[in-house]
């Protein structure tokens, strides 16, 4: 009797201590850490701007880093390893290397890290939930920008990704997929480029020298899109060369307006950013997502004729 | 005892904490519900008045646009040099304004200044999103337009709220155009938090979105907000579920200011520390609970278990029974106790007083029938001397006489009730010597006593009417000659006597007989007088046995403690 009374008391001290600890754990915030493929591209600096916004919504201590270019796939590998060191909570990654940076991921998740995946996916069964474009998809809808002419022979050139990263390589099935459905296209030829608008502006022009054919030309990123932009600018084709560029770059923009480039398929970088770090959150709060199904960012075609509608420019320009 | 229903402590606490905690539980409900009330009215005022604040520094801010414009538009008569100096100076102090454009009636770019140089853009696509000619149309003395990007330059889009006034020329420049960045509305209304969460947004009178703190996410449809239901609401504030509207217009008429705040986070706090408070005084009453319950085991129910179970010892044995009331107790457990204290001091005088009147009446009754005996057997004893004396006999004569009278001079033993054991067997031994007279010496006796035993007191006459049985039962129309043994010996702390024959014996029914008759049919003392003296005086473990059997003989044994003064016997 005296003993139950004795345990009664323990139990309720125990409980309001337990409440009162509860209290306190929640004024550390999260320690998140976004890892990008490049840091200096106007699309990551969008998803930056989207992170930035999560981060002050759901009050967390974010941290952005990224390599300077998007090959040096060592270099996220070691901000990967100074997250481990730094006890983040969660990663917001987007891989440059399908492959290479899979270890490293593993090995952060052994250490109790949650992983989100924006934008190009890693080989790692480690991740709680994938954003970002659906890249299939994506090509499919360059396809269709490429496709809409009246040209009756189609020689197209692809200038994508020198690295193995997964988002450059399903953007290219889903173009080549929808393209070799089209009768009107006779050849498809792809060079690689290292991502730097000025590499992929001389991949570009030796494309064209070799085949000069080719009255299509794609850049499947915003730095590979505006080397091909830029190409056939320095090369004055004009109209006789469609382009079609990646993501909403300035140069590329004023380039659609001056007819160079004439569509311009654009994703959604602020949200892959706010959602991501958004996910990351609420996988820390013990939410749970299916890993396998991509939450799907939206991605337009932005044309001439489009991009200073109220839709165009809210896709297009960034908000402040 | 444990088993039998819960102990009154325990139901006290449990009904004490109960009624604590129900009351309590009641009074946090209505308390709580008062306060989300009373929090819901703050909020709405708390929220209301934000958005007059904020409203009014917008009206303000767009009022000082109001003005820059009228000086925009006196500027335009001026000449072409003076105008450019004027806005080299203008633009630098105005960081807000990123150009100010004239056109001719038909809506062509006459002049264009702007902190981003001469515009490049335009000409090339002649997109101009700083003009809606249409818009003109219906509203010839100007408008505020919704936000865009300003077309004029290549490699820079700002985002851009335009407000249009028609100039004084009909012809040449007839409208102004003053673009302003978003960015610089945002410095007034971003910051106006409602609460942790709640924040200002900024929409035309159709709910059209003119500013939102989180424009990127409502642009990349991230975020909707209900503005289009709102715009048909009055100015005012309106609960809806845990979201708190509050909505102002704005002096221009055109725009809206919205106040989005959340009630959830300000009843979270509250409730959260009503919680604590809650949780705390439950602890408190959980504790006062315990406490009370302590002392009232210790001043109620502990001594009500006490005295439960004096009372089943009481029961037991009343006779050395001894109760002490508990010092601490409530003043009706401490009454009961001293009550049954009294009780049981007054039960055991009484039972003294019984015992001591049934051995008073026993002592009468033997006294009487002492009394009793005297005369039968004095008559006999009589006979038979008178009988001596006329056969000559007066040898035997005297010796009869003289036994006589020892035998009463021990009787009467001067009134005492106890005689040395030594007497008793004198007493015994002339009662035989009388008795071997008056039957003609039909037996023998023998007394064998330890010589230990012979100072040890016992009850006279306790011998004799066991002696007179073995004769008339046993001796008595025996055809050999009879022998009668008496013999004392020490047994422990006890004294033995027995009394052994050779006569007839008895059956079982005799000996019950013998035990239970009240009065031998002769007057005197029986042998159950003798027994019951003996168990009366020193407990049922003393008294008489009787072994017999037929025609073999009776065997009567006599228990009794030793008993060395009168007082021994009276204290016991």
């Amino acid at each position: 009797m005296r003993k139950n009374k004795a345990l009664l008391l323990l139990l309720l001290v125990s409980l309001l201590l337990s409440a009162c600890g509860q209290a306190q754990e929640r004024s550390s915030p999260y320690r998140i850490y976004l890892i990008s493929k490049s840091t200096s591209t106007e699309f990551w600096r969008s998803v930056f701007a989207g992170a930035n916004a999560a981060r002050a919504e759901y009050n967390v201590e974010l941290t952005i880093c990224g390599p300077e270019t998007e090959e040096d796939y060592l270099g996220q590998n070691r901000y990967i390893e100074e997250a481990v060191r730094n006890h983040a909570d969660a990663i917001v990654f987007s891989a440059i290397s399908y492959t290479e940076n899979a270890p490293a991921i593993d090995a952060a998740a052994e250490a109790g890290i949650k992983i989100v995946v924006i934008d190009s996916d890693v080989n790692s069964s480690r991740v709680s939930a994938r954003i970002g474009t659906d890249n299939i998809q994506a090509g499919r809808i360059t396809a269709a920008a490429a496709l809409d002419t009246d040209e009756a022979h189609l020689s197209v050139g692809i200038v994508n990704f020198a690295l193995v990263s997964r988002n450059g390589e399903e953007r290219e099935i889903g173009l080549r997929e929808e393209l070799e459905k089209d009768p009107r296209v006779e050849q498809i030829h792809t060079v690689n480029s290292l991502t730097d608008h000025v590499a992929a502006r001389t991949s570009a022009i030796s494309l064209l020298a070799e085949y000069p054919e080719i009255n299509v030309l794609i850049g499947l990123n915003e730095p590979l899109g505006v080397g091909v932009a830029e190409a056939s600018e320095t090369l004055d084709l004009g109209s006789r060369v469609r382009v079609i560029s990646f993501d909403s770059n300035i140069r590329c923009i004023d380039l659609l307006r001056s007819g160079a480039v004439s569509a311009l398929i654009v994703q959604n970088p602020y949200a892959m950013g706010y959602l991501g770090v958004e996910t990351a959150w609420k996988v820390l709060e013990g939410q749970s997502f299916r890993p396998d199904q991509l939450i799907d960012t939206a991605t337009s075609i932005i044309t001439r004729e489009n991009m200073f509608t109220v839709e165009g420019q809210r896709i297009l320009f960034s908000f402040g | 005892m444990k088993n039998r229903g819960i102990h009154m402590s325990t139901l006290l606490t449990i009904s004490n904490l109960a009624i604590v905690l129900l009351v309590l539980s009641g009074a946090v409900f209505l308390f709580a519900r008062t306060y989300q009330q009373q929090l819901t009215g703050t909020a709405r005022t708390n929220s209301l008045r934000t958005v007059t604040q904020v409203s009014s520094t917008v009206d303000d801010y767009l009022a000082e646009i109001n003005a820059v414009m009228r000086t925009l538009e006196e500027e335009m008569s001026d000449p072409e040099k003076q105008r450019s100096d004027f806005f080299d100076v203008f633009l630098r102090t105005r960081p807000d304004v990123v150009a100010v454009s004239t056109y001719d009636p038909a809506g062509n770019l006459s002049h264009c200044y702007s902190r981003f140089g001469p515009p490049t853009g335009t000409r090339s696509d002649g997109i101009n999103l700083s003009l809606d000619l249409q818009r003109l149309l219906s509203e010839p003395d100007g408008y505020v337009s919704a936000p865009h990007v300003v077309t004029f330059f290549q490699d820079v889009y700002p985002w851009v709220i335009t407000v249009v006034s028609p100039l004084a020329e009909e012809s040449g420049e007839h409208w102004i155009a003053l673009d302003i960045s978003c960015s610089d509305i945002s410095y007034y209304i971003s910051d106006s938090g409602i609460g942790r969460r709640g924040y200002c947004y900024l929409m035309d009178t159709d709910g059209n979105i003119v500013y939102h703190p989180q424009q990127q996410l409502i642009y990349s449809d991230l975020k909707t907000e209900d503005s289009t239901r709102i715009a048909t609401l009055e100015d005012g504030s309106y609960v809806e579920g845990m979201v708190i509207y509050a909505v102002k217009t704005l002096s221009n008429g055109q725009w809206r200011l919205v106040g989005v705040s959340f009630l959830q986070e300000f009843l979270a706090e509250s409730l959260r520390q009503l919680g604590t408070i809650l949780l705390i005084l439950a602890a408190l009453v959980l504790l006062a609970a315990l406490l009370i319950s302590a002392v009232m085991s210790t001043v109620l129910s502990r001594p009500l278990r006490d005295l439960e179970h004096a009372m089943e010892q009481f029961e037991d044995d009343a006779d050395r029974f001894n109760y002490e009331p508990p010092k601490i107790a409530v003043r009706e457990i401490h009454h009961l106790s001293v009550s049954f204290r009294d009780l049981v001091l007054k039960v055991q005088q009484l039972m003294k007083t019984v015992r001591e009147e049934e051995i008073d009446l026993r002592k009468t009754e033997l006294r009487a029938l002492q009394a009793q005996i005297n005369p039968h057997f004095l008559y006999n004893t009589l006979d038979s001397i008178s009988w001596m004396c006329e056969q000559g006999k007066n040898a035997e004569a005297v010796e009869m006489v003289n036994a006589l009278a020892r035998l009463f001079r021990i009787s009467i033993s001067r009134g005492h009730e106890l005689i040395p054991i030594r007497s008793e067997l004198q007493h015994a031994e002339s009662y035989l010597e009388i008795q071997a007279h008056r039957y003609k010496n039909q037996f023998t006796w023998s007394i064998h006593a330890e010589e230990a035993c012979l100072d040890y007191l016992c009850h006279k006459i306790t011998l004799q009417p066991i002696i007179e049985n073995a004769i008339y039962h046993g001796i008595n129309g025996l055809v050999d000659d009879g022998e009668i043994l008496v013999s004392v010996r020490e047994d422990g702390a006890d004294i033995l006597f027995t009394v052994t024959d050779n006569g007839s014996g008895m059956t079982e029914e005799q000996i019950s007989a013998i035990m239970q008759k009240d009065h031998s049919d002769r007057a005197g003392i029986g042998i159950k007088n003798v027994n019951d003296r003996l168990t009366i005086y020193f407990g049922p473990a003393y008294g008489i046995q009787i072994d017999s059997e037929p025609d073999r003989g009776t065997s009567v044994l006599i228990r009794m403690p030793k008993v060395r003064e009168e007082t021994d016997y009276e204290k016991k």
